[in-house]
Order: C-alpha cells, then sequence, then structure tokens
C-alpha cells in the first residue's frame, strides 16, 4: 500500500505540474463519497459498496491533502455521500490526518460534517466533536415514512430522532437539518409538521429543499417513465411558501433560496460559495476555486486515485473565467442570497474595472419588479424568488 | 481523344437502389481510384450528401475501360435521386448520350425512377437497363425486369444484372456501354462549343466550370467568350476529373472536364450557358437549360439583424452551386429584413437551410413554406402572391387559385386503399390506377400542391411503411374556396405564421396550429394569448401561462461550473428566436403551420 507520503515525494519528477497551494486560510470542502444506499433523487458522485477499500480510500484522500490543502483553513465541511459512513476508527485517521496537514484545529471557525440517521452514533458524535468538528447537518429529509419510503432512504423517523437525539448529546450548539419537500402525494401538512418537530428538538439551521428530478437519477428515470405523478407548479410554489411561513414564524431568516438559519447560526463554508469566494475541494468529484481559476477532480475513484498518486493531483478540468463572465458569476451567484449583491463590491471581486456592464440588466429586471434595491445592495424580492434561476441568467456573459 | 472512343453517360435510379456504389465499383474496377484509397460513394463530396446518403448536386468523373484492346473514354456524369432536384438532372442529362437505369432487383421500379427515365428518354438518350443487388436472396430480377417494361416502356428482356456491392457483372456494364452508348458527334476541328453544365465555387481558385466540350478544343491559355452572361475569360487551367482535379493541356470534343480562370463575381457564370473562342463568328448558341420551377417558397430572417447582408452573400454563394435557388428581399412587420426564396421542393428547401448553417454559418428564422397562389382581382388584373400576407383583402379579389400536382404513387397493392384514403384526405382528384406487376400498383392523383407540402408525404410514408412513393408534375391552377388562416400572438397578427387554407378545413388546422404554438413558445414572464381567426372571427385559442418557477434548490461549491454551464446553454438557445412585440418565439414554432402531428424528420 502506499503512504501518502510517497506520493507526495513522487510528484515533482512528473511532468503535470502540480497543484498550487491555495493561500492560508481558504475554505475546504472534503468529499466523502460513500453511502449505505444511492437515494434516486441524488446527483451528486457517490458510492454503495462494501467492497471499496476504505482504507485505501483515506491513503489517496490524506496524499491530496498534503499536496492541495491550504494551510489553516477558516472553515471545514465534510460533505458526501456520508461522511459518517465511515467507521469511528476511520474518521479518527481522517480529522488527525488532516489536523497534522493543516492545522485546522486552531484556524477553522466552522468544521462541518454531513451526517446521515443511519449510521451516526453517539460514539462517532463526540468522536467528531473532540477532534474539532463543531457543526453537523443531519440528512433527515422528511419525517412522514411513506415520504421516507419514496426516496428510498436507508432510516426510518424513530432512526432520525435518535440520530438528532446523538447530536444533542454529543453537545453540538450547531446543527442543521436537511428536509426535502415536494415528494409525489406529500400532504402540504407535512411541511409544517416536519419543520416543527425538528425546531423542536434545537435545530438552529435547516436547509428546506424543493425536490429536484435531475437528469440523469434514477428518480428523473421513472419520472420519466410515467412511473408516479410530480406535483403540479401551483403546488411546488404552495410548497415554497408554506416552508418560508413557518419557518419566518419560528424566527429563522431565509439567508438564501433554501438555506434558514437563527441569527448568526447561518453557514460559513456555503455563505463564502455564493460570495463567490474561493476554495479548495478534495475527494473525487470535489471542485476547487483559487484565484479565478475553477477546476474539479474527476467523478470516478480509479481516475481520481491516479491523478492524485501518479500525477501530482492533477484536475480533470480547469477552466478561467475572463473578468467579465466572473462579474456575472458573482451577480448570479450572489442572487441567491437575501442580502443580494454590492455592485462595487462584485466589480472588484471580479477585477473588472470597466463600465458596469450589468447595469442594464439591473434597470430591466428592476423595471420589471424582479429585483430591489436598498442601500448598496441588489436583491430579489421575495414575490421573485421562484425565478431566481431566471433572473441569474440575464447576468451570465453578460458581455454576449 | 477520337470521340468515337468517348461515351458520356449518366445513371438513373431511385435513392438507395445503389448509383452510388455502382459509381465507386466502376472507378474501383478501371483503377480510376486504388482500392486503398477508396472512400464509400466518392462522388457524393458535400457532407450533407454523404451523411443522407443522397446526391444533390451532379458531379462528373472520367474512367478509362479498356475493351478488345482499345481505350475507351467513359465521361459518367452523376445526378441526383430525389424529386426536388429533377433540375439538375435534366442539366446532367443534356451532356449525355446514353444513360443507365439502374433498379434495385428486390425493391422494383419507383417513381422517381419512372420520372428520371423520362427525362432520358425526352432527351433522346440511349438507355440500358441494369438490375441491381441480384446477389440479395429476396431479389425478383424477372418481375423487376418486367415492371421497367410496363412503366416506362423499353425493352429490358436483356437488362444487365449486377450487384454494385460484391462488384458482380460491373465489368459487363462497362462493355455494354461501349457497346449501346452512341459516341458523342462532336468534331474535333470545328469551332470551340462547350456547355456549361454545373459550376462550384472555391474559395482559393474561384468558381471552378464544368464543361462539355461539343465542338473543337479548349486549351490552357485559350482566351474564351461566354455568350449568355457576354463575359471573357482566359483559360489558366483545364482539366477532368478522375475523381480529383487533373490538370491536363487540352480537352476535346465529346469530353467532359473543368474549367479555371479565377472567376470571382458570382453573376458571370451561368448553368446551360455556352461557351466559345472569344472573337470567334458565326457560333450558335446550344439550347440552353429549361429555367427551374419553384413549387415552394419559404422566407429566411436573420436572428440578429446585423446578419442581413451576411446572409445574402451566403444566399449569392449557394446559387452559384445550386442555380436552381432563387431569392429576393422582403420586409416583414415582424420579422424585419429577410429573404423569400423560391425552392424545388421540400427537400431542396431543408437542404438550403442546412447548408446556410453549416457552410455559411448563419443563424435564421426559416418560415413556414407556401405555394404560389394566383389571384383574380375584381379590376380583372391577375396577381401572384408567394406568401400568405401578400394576399390581398377578400372584398378586392374575385378568386383564389392554388396550383394543382399531378401525383403519381408507386405501391405494394396491398397499400392502395391507405394511398387511397390519405389522397381523399388531401382533397384529392382520383384520375387512374394501373398494376405494374402482379403486386404493384402505380395511382394518380390530382392533388393542390399546397396539402402536398403539408403533410401528405409524411402521411404516405408513414402509411406505407415506407414503401409508397411519389412523383409530381405541376398540371395547372384551379380555384378553390381558400382562406386566410391568421395566427395572433399576445394580440398582434403574425404574417409569418399565417397559411392560406380550405375553408372546410380552417377550423382544425386552425386548432393544430394553436395547439402545436402553445407547445413551441417558451412560457414568458407574462401570460401570452394565442388566437387562431378567419377574417375576424376566431376559431381557435389558447394561452400560454406564465412561467412562475425557475429557481435552483440546491447550488453549492461543487455545482457552480455545471449549473452556469447549464444556464448559459439556456440562454444561448434564446438565439434561435425572433422576438415579436415582447413574445420571443423559435424557429420550431415557424414550422408549426405544417402537419397535423409533430414535424418528423
Amino acid at each position: 500500500m502506499r503512504q501518502s507520503g510517497d506520493a507526495h515525494c513522487a510528484s515533482p519528477d512528473l511532468i503535470n505540474s502540480p497543484a498550487k497551494r491555495a493561500p492560508k486560510g481558504t475554505p475546504l470542502y472534503v468529499h466523502l463519497p460513500f453511502c449505505v444506499h444511492k437515494c434516486p433523487y441524488c446527483d451528486f458522485f457517490s458510492i454503495v459498496g462494501q467492497n471499496e477499500d476504505h482504507e485505501k480510500f483515506l491513503d489517496t484522500l490524506l496524499a491530496e491533502a498534503e499536496i492541495r490543502a491550504p494551510r489553516s483553513p477558516r472553515t471545514i465541511f465534510f460533505g458526501g455521500g456520508t461522511p459518517s459512513y465511515f467507521t469511528a476508527p476511520q474518521l479518527e485517521r481522517l480529522l488527525a490526518g488532516l489536523e497534522r496537514i493543516t492545522g485546522y484545529r486552531s484556524s477553522a471557525e466552522e468544521v462541518t460534517a454531513e451526517c446521515n440517521p443511519e449510521s451516526l452514533s453517539l460514539e462517532k458524535a463526540i468522536l467528531m466533536r473532540e477532534l474539532g468538528v463543531n457543526r453537523l447537518s443531519v440528512g433527515i429529509q422528511s419525517l412522514n415514512p411513506a415520504t421516507l419510503k419514496f426516496y428510498e432512504r436507508p432510516h426510518s423517523p424513530e432512526e432520525a430522532l435518535a440520530a438528532v437525539d446523538a447530536v444533542r448529546t454529543a453537545g453540538y450548539e450547531r446543527w442543521s437539518a436537511d428536509l426535502i419537500h415536494g415528494a409525489p402525494g406529500e400532504p402540504l401538512s407535512d411541511i409544517e409538521h416536519n419543520i416543527r418537530q425538528v425546531l423542536d428538538l434545537g435545530a438552529s439551521h435547516i436547509s428546506a429543499y424543493g425536490l429536484t428530478y435531475e437528469p440523469g437519477t434514477p428518480l428523473y428515470a421513472s419520472l420519466k417513465k410515467g412511473a408516479f405523478e410530480p406535483q403540479d407548479e401551483d403546488r411546488e410554489l404552495e410548497n415554497l411558501a408554506e416552508a418560508r411561513r413557518v419557518l419566518f414564524d419560528a424566527g429563522l431568516n431565509a439567508y438564501e433560496v433554501s438555506n434558514f438559519a437563527t441569527n448568526g447560526q447561518e453557514c460559513r463554508h456555503n455563505l463564502n460559495y455564493w460570495r463567490n469566494g474561493g476554495y479548495v475541494g478534495i475527494g473525487p468529484s470535489a471542485a476547487s476555486h483559487v484565484e479565478g481559476t475553477r477546476t474539479g477532480n474527476a467523478r470516478s475513484l480509479g481516475r481520481w486515485s491516479r491523478d492524485v498518486l501518479d500525477k501530482g493531483a492533477k484536475p480533470a478540468w480547469s477552466e478561467t473565467l475572463e473578468p467579465i463572465d466572473r462579474l456575472g458569476e458573482t451577480w448570479w451567484l450572489g442572487l441567491r442570497l437575501a442580502v443580494g449583491v454590492d455592485p462595487a463590491e462584485a466589480r472588484a471581486l471580479a477585477k473588472w474595472e470597466g463600465p458596469d456592464p450589468t447595469e442594464p440588466i439591473r434597470e430591466r429586471l428592476l423595471e420589471q419588479g424582479l429585483l430591489k434595491t436598498m442601500e448598496n445592495r441588489t436583491y430579489i424580492p421575495e414575490s421573485g424568488l421562484a425565478l431566481t434561476d431566471y433572473i441569474g441568467k440575464q447576468f451570465l456573459s453578460p458581455g454576449a | 481523344m477520337d470521340p468515337k472512343h468517348i461515351r458520356n453517360f449518366s445513371i438513373i435510379a431511385h435513392i438507395d437502389h445503389g448509383k452510388s456504389t455502382l459509381a465507386d465499383r466502376m472507378m474501383e474496377v478501371t483503377g480510376t481510384v486504388k482500392a486503398r484509397d477508396m472512400k464509400a460513394q466518392l462522388l457524393d463530396d458535400m457532407d450533407l450528401e454523404r451523411e443522407r446518403g443522397i446526391t444533390i448536386k451532379a458531379r462528373a468523373v472520367t474512367i478509362f475501360h479498356e475493351k478488345d484492346g482499345e481505350t475507351y473514354m467513359l465521361n459518367l456524369i452523376d445526378t441526383p435521386g430525389h424529386v426536388d432536384f429533377n433540375y439538375e438532372v435534366e442539366k446532367s442529362l443534356q451532356a449525355c448520350e446514353g444513360a443507365l437505369l439502374l433498379v434495385d432487383a428486390s425493391q422494383g421500379v419507383e417513381a422517381q425512377t419512372v420520372a428520371n427515365a423520362y427525362l432520358a428518354i425526352e432527351a433522346n438518350l440511349e438507355i440500358l437497363p441494369v438490375l441491381n443487388k441480384v446477389d440479395l436472396q429476396h431479389s425478383r430480377p424477372d418481375e423487376i425486369a418486367e415492371e421497367i417494361e410496363n412503366s416506362i416502356g423499353i425493352d429490358a428482356t436483356d437488362a444487365l444484372r449486377v450487384s454494385a456491392k460484391t462488384g458482380l457483372g460491373v465489368k459487363e456494364v462497362l462493355d455494354e456501354i461501349v457497346n449501346k452508348i452512341p459516341p458523342p458527334s462532336g468534331d474535333p476541328l470545328d469551332p470551340l462549343r462547350a456547355l456549361v453544365i454545373d459550376a462550384v465555387y472555391d474559395e482559393f481558385r474561384g468558381i471552378i466550370v464544368y464543361l462539355r466540350i461539343v465542338d473543337g478544343t479548349i486549351k490552357e491559355r485559350d482566351v474564351v467568350y461566354l455568350m449568355g452572361t457576354d463575359k471573357v475569360f482566359e483559360a489558366v487551367e483545364i482539366g477532368r476529373f478522375s475523381p480529383k482535379m487533373v490538370r491536363i493541356n487540352v480537352l476535346h470534343a465529346g469530353e467532359v472536364g473543368y474549367f479555371i480562370s479565377n472567376i470571382k463575381s458570382l453573376g458571370d457564370v451561368r448553368i446551360g450557358d455556352t461557351m466559345c473562342m472569344n472573337k470567334a463568328k458565326g457560333i450558335e448558341m446550344l439550347p440552353g437549360y429549361a429555367p427551374p420551377l419553384h413549387m415552394v417558397y419559404a422566407d429566411f430572417y436573420p436572428t440578429a439583424s446585423g446578419d442581413f447582408e451576411g446572409l445574402r452573400e451566403a444566399l449569392t454563394t449557394l446559387t452559384l452551386s445550386d442555380s436552381s435557388l432563387d431569392f429576393e428581399p422582403v420586409t416583414s412587420d415582424a420579422l424585419g429584413f429577410g429573404f423569400r426564396c423560391g425552392f424545388l421542393g421540400l427537400l431542396h428547401m431543408e437542404i438550403v437551410q442546412q447548408r446556410l448553417e453549416r457552410e455559411h454559418d448563419m443563424d435564421m428564422i426559416q418560415t413556414a413554406p407556401t405555394v404560389t397562389y394566383k389571384v383574380r382581382m375584381k379590376s380583372g388584373e391577375e396577381i401572384e402572391i408567394h406568401s400568405p400576407g401578400a394576399l390581398p383583402d377578400p372584398d378586392k379579389f374575385e378568386e383564389l387559385l392554388e396550383p394543382i400536382a399531378r401525383i403519381s404513387i408507386m405501391v405494394p397493392s396491398e397499400y392502395v386503399g391507405v394511398v387511397m384514403q390519405i389522397s381523399v384526405e388531401h382533397r384529392g382528384d382520383y384520375i387512374r390506377q394501373e398494376y405494374l406487376s402482379r403486386n404493384r400498383v402505380q395511382i394518380v392523383f390530382d392533388v393542390p400542391l399546397a396539402e402536398l407540402i403539408y403533410d401528405f408525404y409524411d402521411k404516405l410514408k408513414s402509411g406505407t411503411k415506407g414503401y409508397g412513393t411519389l412523383n409530381y408534375d405541376l398540371t395547372g391552377y384551379r380555384a378553390d374556396n381558400l382562406v386566410k388562416l391568421r395566427v395572433i400572438v399576445n394580440g398582434k397578427d403574425v404574417d409569418a405564421l399565417s397559411s392560406i387554407v380550405h375553408f372546410d378545413v380552417a377550423e382544425r388546422r386552425g386548432r393544430n396550429v394553436i395547439a402545436k404554438l402553445r407547445k413551441d413558445i417558451p412560457r414568458h414572464q407574462f401570460e401570452v394569448p394565442l388566437q387562431a381567426a378567419i377574417g375576424g372571427r376566431i376559431i381557435a385559442r389558447e394561452t400560454i401561462r406564465a412561467m412562475r418557477k425557475d429557481v435552483t434548490a440546491k447550488c453549492y461549491g461543487g455545482d457552480i461550473t455545471r449549473k452556469r454551464k447549464l444556464l448559459e446553454k439556456q440562454k444561448k438557445g434564446k438565439r434561435r428566436m425572433r422576438s415579436i412585440g415582447n413574445v420571443e418565439i423559435p424557429q420550431k414554432a415557424f414550422l408549426s403551420v405544417l402537419g397535423e402531428g409533430e414535424k418528423k424528420k
């Protein structure tokens, strides 16, 4: 078995220039792809199977971290897949390894791990907390057994509640619940029911997603085959409004299209994505954004391993946007946030110095009532939220 | 070469009956092309041709064949095989003394084959029937030979039996060409007369003119005169096709080759023109070709207004290699400046559209095709209109006349009932029916041309499981109870979506158009009402609901590039649209006037 240090030493003599290390403090994303079962709606890169060599995966991941992970990251996010799928000793090895490489325990203000009810034990929750994880995001999705069955979730509502119990017992002050609304046949009242139960248990953050049929997923294929009747658009709009109503009533703010938090409890790692900031992602399929260049790892375990071990962590793809396109991207992403975008900040971030090409776009949308301004910031008003993509794409490639 | 050793011929065949394969095999057998250089269907050198397996432009190749110790020069002038390209067929036949009538021995005679064979008979060509694909198990050469005799009226008892695929019988075909097809009659010592049979534009060398030398000879450096266009050129290079262009010093009477003179102006070369020596006296022009008959018209509009001149340039370049295309500028209230184009038929239209997009990178909107109507005004005047928008007010004219096509359909006899029904549904008048052999029938109908382009052909193909083939001729005009079907989008009349229809079917067609538009026009931020009307009477209406939800639930670090590209693509998709008022209408909506169901490709 190749040791992590070997890979690092092997890389300099290769022609492929190894990835440049991002500046100190850059947020770090770690993709842990393994799952008990692939949920049919999920379009993230994930792997189901007991046969994969998880120790070898961790070797490669730590080798990649040695090459690319930023020192002293401000935030870390363990996503997946299902990070809690790893055993306690594996989690310990991963976190200790990353601490050795990055020193995050003294730098990171927020370290989040996604976890799923079927695999999050009290033991793992405590262990992760002891190793510096200070925020958990629990994949609850619904507390209705019929809906969980439709989503093919490998856990029951009771197991979800038990997992939350473990989170609380382990002493996490910050934890979030993922919920999905809009399953075929789901009663509207489930939205309020799910949100209230989760909030009653002490969640300070909720991601409430409308069910999306992503091309390429099994759920999309079933939909196209006519296996079920999806909810219609009117109902989906009603769902969005209902989720917002319940969350507002409970005192949470909608700080992003699908994300809600009590004051100060927003996910700082994710905020950075929508502010078009830089970040480094390690693990298969993970994306990075460093100094204006976006890169991504291979969506295949084998290819990613070879890229890391044999090619000095060479990304599978890379793109560098021109300042004008970066400006458009900044607007598109920023408008997902309730606070919207400050035009001057956006120009500075994109290093754009000419006349602002987004101005006529903004004016048109302001006229249509799809944008509003307050002080320096431009944002999408409540009434335009359901058209966020339509509004956002007007800003893409503003020079074209 | 002595004209006695020259044979000029073409091959008449239906699509898929193996013409290009036979041509390939002839080149291979005679060593014109070495086996290792063969790529299937050498003659079809346009991308589109090879993709669709049909020949669009006539092409030429010179083959040398040894027979009884003597060398013969055989010039094969390729002809297109689709009903739309009859005009090109006529041009090819003018330059030949004989034609191979190639028929698939498992399929039989098709309508197109008959039509082209008649063109060859009219041009006084010697016709050699050839039965292809005799290697196939289910081939029926005897029966098909009988079909040839019954449908075309030529003796097919000695028809050659070949397999272009395996090469069986190909040498015999070459021998028969030498034996049966007469040599050209011109004299190399007479003053030069050459027929311009085709022309293609080459970016670097200018226009390449295809010539059939009728009398005399032409050499490099000769200064020649084009009688029709009144232009003088010096022969910079001449040569023959083998099948690539090969430079030679001289072309003699009876031969086929090319002529290059760095001709840049597109108007200088007219197909069918006669070339002679400059300052030659008393030269009689060769009979020119019949002008092309435009069956359908459609408008092209650039999607970005700045492209108008680019579109003109592209169309001008296309007319050089496709002299049957005709165009003139038009203005539409809804679509601005564009061009009305005349086509030989629907396939021709589709090919022109694709060539404009592929070869000239044009982004444009094409309106649904329409036929030429005649309007008898109350003042007694008769006018022609090429678009529904040009139809005068109903109280200003007496009668509206539409072109009638006599269509001849060939089908296996079990489909007679289906064909009858399709024809009646398309306002067809039955003329006659004939059995070509025990189980193949030719049925003749008179059908309005507008019905033919509406969806007759699609219906025939699907109704006869692809076995039915059809050919048509225009027979004249007939008055009928025709009305203009108006289409109103968001309160605005859109002429480009209107059509002229028979009163009896107007309501149904109106509902169809509106239903299809509802699917094809994307949702906007507001409701878009759609209406169809005859005069002031609304006969169909639907509403495109406002788009209310367009939002991505999840967008995190790993999603950004992919989702941005997706949205950019959606945004780009809008480029092939035109805004009418504040409604964006995509290209395919402009074709919704055609056909009952989804338009099939």
